[in-house]
């Protein structure tokens, strides 16, 4: 009756939640002060690192743990019981990339606190259980668990957007992303409760074998037991709930103002923890659960690619704010990231996944430097960039880097490789007008990207202000060099990336 | 169609019917419940005098003249102790049924130890609320 536990399968993210308590415990007992703001950062830091080994350690093991499983008695299906907790290839992936990212979020959140009224604990707590819910989410192979984990990882973003006190764009922000996201959960969980009632099981592997056994044919001699018409609403609606976790069309437009009304980290979480973290959801149901179903879902998630990636660039272009610029482009990202889903082809999650890897470090690096250069003061509009390279050279060719790259120039080879990974899968998968519209927006982007490396390069008229130095500017080089060293290292070797998502 | 012994083949949009249908019970017990409350009010409204003086028109708040607006503002601190109610509401809704089932064959030990990692985390909580002093009124 007692489902066994696996500690070594659940490592990561429960040494993520123990750590959330721990720092919760050691801002309430500490004393208000500059030292234990520092502390925290480092607690929370080496808790990130810690949880970071454990994924390397079961790669390197390749071992494949499950645990959660259904108890063997109570099983109803012949084979071996569902699990909901899964260590696989895709698990450690997406736990990798999250905690990647994570270790440089937390490194632009000591700058942040450093020198604002955030409080510190509060923060690197909601941080850690956002954390935590990226890690569990990509295990997750039952759909309770997918709903719960992707809670977690959303319910404290509005918080964290929501902390610095007395904002009012912040507080829009974080009240945009609730109603939004509140809307899409309930949406998602409609769809849910769909296929829950439609198969009888919410584990994965058991609703693929119970959809499998009833074949999905309209026009077929013996009636379905599965009824189309409510299995095609069951996965509309599911595809809806994480569509919004991706900022993909039409869930995308609270991408904008929440990038920009978040403090920055929060920024760069959200548009890559938070993302990964949608993507795995989306990649675990479709491609575990309904991967009979291709011919509902994969022509709809290619028009919703085509569309985001449009929407996307289109927004992106009229933009003078940095981080609006970003939010805008990582929503096109997205688009690119959908599109090889939307072919269905064989290798059509391997792309997903090699491009995801690509963008999460190109764009967490990107964010690293708009998180430097927002210390400066300033608004952050893009003609504060203005001359960085005379002002700050480092800062300023890691910027051109990181955008060279999402554009898909050389030398930001990393980009090209990935974007060369997508086309090659929809070509392969007969989706010609998709290749066609990911060309063109290929291009729109180009304008955006390459005029903002530009405004790095050209001469500033006013006077350039003092840098920064001290513990906080330490932490932003230290993420900035992070992010370049692994857009670097994929540019070099993208058979890394290709390798490890194959 | 009806008229050969073969079973009618099972379609989908049946079995929604079906399953719609047994919330008939739901719907007919909602019309009860509002056919009583509306007939109670309607029943008093037909029977009783009716002779309003502004004193009998002003709200009725325990017996005593109102004071004030109807927006009035409460004490922020009711807010936060209304979010701790929750937790323990919550709490409770999970403790009632283990603990009808803990001490049966097939759980024991694991499912008690279960239980109280769940306690620690809320106890984790109250910990920080009173150590922010969330639970002290001045």
């Amino acid at each position: 009756m007692i489902q066994s536990i696996d500690y070594a399968a659940i490592a990561s993210p429960l040494v993520l939640a123990l750590m959330a308590g721990v720092v919760l415990l050691l801002d309430a007992f500490l004393p208000r002060t500059g030292r234990t703001r520092t502390t925290l950062g480092l607690v929370t830091l080496a808790g990130v690192l810690a949880a970071l080994a454990v994924p390397a350690v079961q790669a390197l093991s390749g071992a494949r743990l499950r645990t959660f499983c259904v108890p063997a008695g109570l099983s109803r299906d012949p084979g071996p019981p569902p699990c909901s907790f899964v260590v696989d290839h895709l698990t450690l992936v997406f736990g990798a990339v999250a905690l990647a990212a994570g270790v440089v979020v937390v490194l632009l959140s000591m700058a942040q606190l450093a020198e604002s009224t955030i409080p510190p604990g509060e923060w690197y707590f909601l941080l850690l259980c956002t954390l935590a819910g990226a890690v569990t989410l990509p295990a997750s192979r039952d759909l309770i668990m997918l709903v719960i984990a992707l809670e977690l990882v959303s319910l404290p973003v509005f918080a964290l957007a929501a902390l610095k006190r007395y904002d009012a764009r912040g507080s829009e922000a974080a009240l945009k992303m609730f109603l939004v996201s509140v809307v899409s959960t309930a949406v998602m969980l409609f769809g849910v409760s769909l296929l829950y009632g439609l198969t009888g099981s919410v584990h994965l592997s058991a609703i693929a074998a119970r959809l499998a056994a009833a074949p999905v044919a309209p026009g077929a001699s013996v009636p379905p037991a599965v009824p189309v018409g409510v299995l095609t609403v069951a996965v509309v609606l599911v595809l809806a709930g994480f569509a919004f976790k991706i900022a993909a069309v039409p869930f995308h437009f609270w991408a904008g103002d929440v990038y920009q009304g978040a403090p920055v980290p929060v920024a760069a979480l959200l548009s890559v923890i938070s993302k990964a973290a949608g993507f795995a959801g989306l990649i675990l149901v479709l491609t575990t659960a309904l991967a009979g179903q291709a011919r509902l879902w994969g022509p709809v998630v290619a028009v919703l690619a085509a569309l985001t990636m449009t929407a996307g660039n289109l927004l992106a272009l009229r933009q003078r704010h940095a981080v609006r610029l970003l939010a805008w482009s990582s929503v096109a990202q997205s688009g690119y990231i959908l599109a090889p889903l939307g072919v269905a082809g064989k290798q059509a999650v391997p792309a997903s996944v090699a491009y995801l890897v690509i963008y999460a470090a190109m764009n967490i690096g990107a964010f690293a430097v708009v998180a430097a250069v927002s210390r400066e003061g300033g608004r952050n509009e893009l003609d504060d960039y203005r001359g960085l390279a005379f002002r700050a050279p480092v800062p300023a060719l890691a910027l051109a880097f990181f955008l060279v790259c999402l554009a898909g120039l050389p030398p930001g080879l990393s980009g090209m490789f990935a974007k060369i990974v997508v086309f090659r899968e929809i070509v392969a998968g007969g989706a010609g007008w998709l290749a066609v519209v990911m060309a063109v927006n290929t291009v729109i982007a180009l304008y955006y990207y390459i005029a903002w490396t530009a405004r790095l390069f050209t001469p500033a008229s006013a006077p350039a202000p003092s840098s920064a130095s001290g513990p906080a500017a330490s932490a932003l080089t230290i993420a900035i060099t992070l992010g370049l060293v692994a857009s670097v290292a994929f540019s070099v070797a993208p058979q890394l990336v290709l390798s490890i998502a194959g | 169609m009806g008229g050969h012994g073969s079973r009618e083949p099972e379609t989908g949009w049946s079995t929604v019917n079906e399953y719609f249908a047994s919330y008939a019970v739901v719907a007919a017990l909602l019309a009860a419940g509002v056919a009583v409350f509306a007939g109670a009010l309607l029943a008093s409204r037909l029977l009783r005098p009716d002779r309003p003086t502004p004193e009998k028109l002003t709200t009725y708040e325990c017996g005593v003249d109102p004071v004030g607006e109807g927006w009035a503002q409460s004490q922020i601190r009711y807010y936060v102790y209304t979010y701790l109610y929750v937790v323990f509401a919550v709490d409770a809704v999970f403790l009632f049924p283990w603990a009808t089932v803990f001490a049966a064959p097939g759980f024991g030990m694991t499912t008690l130890v279960e239980m109280f990692v769940f306690l620690a985390f809320i106890g984790l909580g109250i910990l920080y609320a009173w150590r922010k002093r969330v639970l002290t009124w001045t």
